[in-house]
């Protein structure tokens, strides 16, 4: 049953942008391994290196000191190495057993599948978690019904079942609540006892502190850290962590504290993944959300804007308001720059001119003034200092951050009075991260709100007034001044709450 | 396959110009007499105008995306033919009101469509050919019995002759020339075909870009419906009779017309002209298998068969390997 | 929180509701011919219903893998004009069954073409079937471009009147094809079916054939086709190539009111095969409800309208729900 893994001076490319440059891990039989980093370090990337679901373009994988090299997920499963992902996996409409046994269920001699043992084995599976789970997971029931964290154990238990020598945990506790992870890290122990080797994925310092043996900690695609974990500490991880060369240093100037009317009122809001959020913004201010991805910060944005249903009150300018569609809250002088921008944001296959108009075309009136809108479009084009070949050119020619470019000119060109940023600068490079910065803080000069979402940390503290750190749909702490540091911010994000309520 | 660099109308418009050559040398065709060849060229284009018209709708609903399909046109071409052909009766000053009505006619049926797809969640093909089935009871209905009525004078002399006596151009393809313009127009210059091509690539974007993704998606349906009755009035009024089958010769045609003018089947991208190109290369392919004394079937095989090189060459979809 | 037991109760027994439909249409049924259950009556109508319970399990198969099948019909036309002109009136019994076995074989064949486009080249199920089913539908008028031929009466009357061990030939039929749904629903392959149907991207990462699979799915349903084929052909005992035109959408209607659902990996096969059924009561309802015979056609097109837009209302109302 033993293994070592190494993973040496791995290089991983997507697209042009480098998510791994020099990435490095050692996991052997026994122990676990904590693998760290904050949003975009290549954490994620380095899970998948190890288990066949990417290529690697540079460096070398050691499987018992001997280099492999996977040709897909199912060849890393051959060799014992099973993945619990972020992403399920699973097929909604089949039921638990039959998506944890799927292409290995147990045949009888006419081929038909051994219904008796596969409803047995699953049961003992679903057992491991007997306490911490609602009787109605059973191993008939259809994926589709489960809550989040009911699906995610099931996630575990199809990675389990392999019975594999290395088991990688990909933020495998996100949906979990305090007593689910506390039954999964007894398990962890006593898998280990058994030899098996695991590598634990996470963002939650309080819980690789209490099952890690080892970690190994990634910035910006290298790794620049790795140790024992009982011979460091929080503090020290954090900083680790935190990118102190960066590459630029943002700070916004301290704006005069003049009193200025309040611009949006949220009052208890529910939707989706929001549970219940209250908070003003003033006119004028940049006001940031922070938090772990998927906290309800992407639906708070979308509800605000008018794309998904929601309960609870908000007032604009004095005014109740519920948008029911994404153009009524355009009236209004919303703006909303998603957070896939690919998917959300841009055509795709369309040219840069044609996203650059598409709120706006009805001002050009019939038959469109091409040329005005050209006009428009190429004015705001170098406003943002944007670089391309042309209006005409697909916008799939531009580089990430011109195109994000796109997605935010798109908006200014409708002098929104209220601006929504969902994670904006999100897989863009520094240089084009700074010039957003100074529209950023330029628009909330010239009288703007902004209401942006990010996962960079240091963003939100050199640009926002006010940060909420949202956790588990609710607001879990609010920063501002000299309560908005790194450290705490980190910390809140980090530092989840004992038991979600459920 | 290596995306094909020149654009597909053009190429269809090449190859329509090659086969039209090519069949020079054919017995019973133009041998080496131009005025013939000119004359014979004059009239496939003039055939293909309608093929070309009730292409249109199908071209709006293929760039709108999701699938997007109108198999209810060819009923509605045969139901709005009827209708024209009862309600004019003979009468010139009719000639307004039932083109008129032929555009609302197919327009309801097209909005139901809308509604069904939009609404209802029912796929743009099934429900379409559900509808076709419907507006052909209707118009058995309304044929039982003999119809009685006739095509109006000046219907013919718009559509089925030429113009003036000193050009020899037929009324109907001045008549599509305009209506080409008139799409033109419409996808290219106006808010609607921006909004349209925007739903074809990416539903949510185009909503969070403030897009009434559902309007635009009645509106499209009851414009093809609208489109397709206009197909029907122009039909009737180029052979003066009413068949119960007079359009469905045309349903499979229009959206390999589609296909061939270089609109993505996909959705998000495309042109009338191209359409229109493709109305005239499959106006020629028929016409040609006529000539050969082919039958009904091989000119069925042959166009099932290039619809199928068509989207092979333009349809394939993204692997499931990433 | 009843209307919530009865959402759950069909999405994971879909066939309850083809059940329900089935069971109001034959009392309705009862209504309007009394004498529907005496064994005369019932072996009628089995054997008018059996081609459709045949090829409306086949494109059950093919939608719960996630894609359609538009040219079922087509094989079907095909399969009844090679009978009918191979066999013809005058041929012998062993004729007969040769060309069944050949027919067989067609089927499959038809099938594999389909499933390459689909499957292998990864065209568009809708759109790639379309295609195929105009050039099936070619081939058939190709064989018999008039309606003609027939197979001996000998054949067709033992399909009539078959009644082993007094249940009609149409029970032992359907019989055996759910005793074999249920083996492959039983094995591997029914696991696969339903992941690629459900989630073709996590079937593919979870190591299912994928590719494979949805082959096979379309080689089943060419099969399905060509024994319908058959079985109408042993209906009418004569050739027609327009005999499949019309089932194909019957077929799909037959799946939707099956309650599986047309996304693909949900449902089964016994569910649509009741859809048939209820779906040839409901056309007894109109023949028997003595309208008038020039609306019958817009009635049984409005039914199937009508029955395709059942799961679209039910979401309505669920949607409703706060």
């Amino acid at each position: 049953m033993t293994l070592s893994l190494s993973a040496r001076n791995v290089v991983k490319r997507y697209e042009g942008v480098i998510a791994l440059s020099d990435g490095n891990l050692e996991v052997n039989s026994g122990e676990v391994v904590a693998l760290i980093g904050a949003n975009g370090s290549g954490k994620s990337t380095m899970s998948k290196v190890i288990n066949g679901v990417v290529v690697l373009d540079g460096g070398q994988l050691l499987l018992d000191n001997k280099p492999v090299h996977f040709a897909s997920p199912q060849a890393a499963k051959k060799e014992g190495i099973s993945t619990v992902f972020q992403e399920l996996s699973l097929i909604p409409q089949m039921s638990v057993a039959d998506n944890i046994w799927l292409t290995r269920e147990p045949l009888d001699r006419f081929g038909r599948v051994r219904r008796k043992e596969v409803m047995a084995r699953t049961e003992a599976l679903i057992a491991l978690f007997e306490g911490t789970i609602k009787p109605d997971l059973k191993p008939e029931t259809p994926v589709s019904e489960l809550p989040p964290d009911e699906k995610q154990i099931v996630e575990i238990l199809k990675a389990v079942s392999f019975d594999p020598r290395l088991l990688i945990l990909d933020e495998a506790t996100a949906s979990l609540d305090s007593r689910q992870v506390q039954r999964l890290f007894e398990l962890v122990k006593k898998w280990k006892e058994e030899g098996k080797a695991i590598v634990f994925v996470s963002h939650r310092m309080e819980e690789i502190f209490r099952i890690a043996d080892r970690y190994s900690v990634l910035r910006n695609g290298k790794t620049v850290g790795a140790g024992n974990i009982n011979e460091i500490t929080e503090k020290d991880l954090i900083k680790l962590m935190i990118d102190k060369e960066s590459v630029f240093s943002y700070t916004r100037s301290e704006s005069e504290k003049a009193e200025k009317p309040v611009c949006l009122e949220v009052n208890d809001v529910h939707a989706d993944t929001l549970k219940g959020v209250s908070f003003y913004v003033n006119e004028g201010e940049l006001v940031g959300i922070g938090g772990l991805r998927g906290q309800g910060q992407r639906d708070l944005l979308l509800a605000l804007f008018g794309d998904i249903p929601f309960s609870g009150s908000i007032q604009y300018r004095g005014k109740p308001v519920h948008f029911r569609h994404p153009n009524q809250a355009m009236k209004n002088g919303f703006a909303l720059v998603p957070g896939d921008r690919n998917r959300e944001g841009l055509l795709y296959i369309r040219s840069i001119l044609e996203n650059f108009q598409l709120p706006s075309w009805a001002r050009y009136s019939f038959p469109l003034k091409l040329g005005k809108a050209r006009k428009d479009a190429e004015r705001a084009g170098a406003d943002l200092n944007l670089k391309m070949a042309g209006l005409q050119q697909p916008v799939s020619s531009l580089s990430g951050g011109n195109a994000q470019k796109v997605v935010i000119g798109k908006w200014l060109l409708r002098q929104p009075s209220l601006l929504l940023l969902d994670d904006p600068t999100k897989g863009v490079d520094v240089g084009t991260k700074a010039e957003f910065y100074a529209l950023l803080t330029r628009l909330c000069e010239e009288g703007k709100t902004i209401l942006f979402y990010s996962s960079d940390d240091e963003e939100l503290i050199g640009l926002c007034d006010r940060v909420m750190v949202l956790h588990d749909g609710k607001i879990y702490a609010e920063l501002a001044g000299s309560t908005l540091t790194h450290e705490n911010l980190v910390a809140a994000s980090l530092g989840v709450t004992e038991g979600g309520a459920r | 396959m290596k995306r094909i660099k020149i654009s597909p109308p053009v190429a269809a418009l090449f190859l329509a110009i090659v086969l039209f050559l090519l069949s020079g040398l054919l017995p019973n065709s133009y041998g080496s007499d131009v005025k013939i060849a000119i004359s014979q060229a004059t009239n496939i284009v003039r055939l293909a105008v309608f093929l070309g018209v009730i292409a249109a709708g199908q071209t709006l609903v293929i760039i709108s995306g999701f699938e997007g399909i109108d198999l209810s046109a060819g009923s509605v071409v045969t139901l709005t033919a009827i209708v024209t052909y009862v309600y004019v009766n003979g009468a010139d000053e009719k000639v307004f009101v039932a083109l008129l009505l032929s555009l609302a006619v197919g327009a309801v049926i097209g909005l139901l469509n809308g509604a069904g797809i939009t609404f209802l969640k029912i796929s743009p093909f099934v429900m379409t050919l559900g509808m076709s089935g419907v507006v052909t009871g209707i118009v058995i209905i309304l044929n039982h019995g003999n119809v009685s009525g006739k095509v109006a004078p000046i219907m013919t002399r718009l559509i089925a002759r030429p113009i003036s006596p000193d050009i020899p151009i037929p009324g109907a393809i001045v008549i599509w020339v305009i209506f080409g313009i008139l799409m033109w127009l419409l996808l290219e210059r106006t808010s609607f075909g921006k909004y349209l091509f925007a739903i074809g690539v990416n539903r949510v974007t185009a909503k969070l870009s403030g897009v009434n993704v559902t309007g635009m998606n009645l509106a499209t349906y009851a414009l093809a419906g609208a489109l397709a009755g206009f197909g029907g009035f122009l039909v009737v009024g180029n052979t003066g009779v009413v068949l119960i089958s007079l359009g469905q010769p045309f349903l499979f045609p229009s959206i390999a017309a589609v296909a061939v003018g270089g609109t993505l089947l996909s959705g998000g991208k495309g042109s009338y002209w191209g359409s229109m190109a493709g109305a005239i290369l499959l106006t020629l392919m028929t016409s040609l298998l006529t000539t050969m004394q082919m039958p009904e079937s091989v000119r069925r095989m042959v166009l099932g068969a290039t619809l199928l090189v068509l989207i092979s060459i333009y349809g394939r979809q993204r692997a499931l390997r990433q | 929180m009843k209307r919530f037991t009865w959402n759950k109760l069909t999405s994971r027994y879909p066939a309850l509701f083809a059940l329900t439909l089935l069971v109001l249409s034959v009392l309705i049924n009862v209504i309007l011919q009394p004498n529907m259950f005496a064994r005369d009556t019932l072996n009628s109508n089995m054997r008018v219903f059996l081609p459709m319970v045949i090829l409306a399990a086949g494109q059950a198969i093919v939608i719960l893998g996630g894609g359609i099948d538009i040219s079922v019909g087509g094989i079907v036309s095909i399969i009844n004009t090679i009978l009918a002109t191979r066999v013809g009136l005058e041929g012998s019994a062993e004729t007969m069954w040769q060309y069944v076995a050949i027919s067989l074989l067609i089927g499959i064949l038809a099938g594999a073409i389909n499933g390459f486009f689909v499957a292998y080249l990864r065209l568009q199920p809708i759109i790639t079937t379309y295609a195929t089913s105009f050039l099936f539908a070619g081939v058939a008028l190709f064989i018999l471009p008039n309606p003609g031929g027939g197979i001996p009466t000998s054949i067709s009357e033992f399909y009539r009147s078959s009644i082993p061990l007094g249940l009609p030939l149409a029970f032992y039929v359907i019989a055996i094809i759910l005793l074999v749904w249920g083996f492959l629903r039983s094995t591997r392959y029914g696991n696969f079916l339903f992941a690629v149907g459900g989630k073709a991207q996590a079937a593919y990462e979870t190591a299912v054939p994928v590719t494979t699979i949805q082959f096979s799915t379309y080689v089943i349903s060419g099969l399905m086709a060509a024994i319908s084929g058959i079985a109408i052909t042993m209906l009418s005992g004569s050739g027609n190539a327009e005999s499949g035109s019309a089932m194909t959408l019957n077929s799909i209607t037959a799946v939707v009111i099956g309650g599986t659902a047309l996304s693909g990996g949900v449902g089964g096969v016994a569910g649509p095969m009741l859809g048939a059924i209820t779906l040839g009561f409901i056309q007894n309802i109109i023949s028997f409800a003595h309208i008038d015979t020039w609306w019958e056609t817009f009635a049984k097109a409005s039914i199937i309208v009508a029955a395709l837009a059942i799961p679209g209302v039910i979401n309505l109302f669920r949607r409703r729900r706060p």
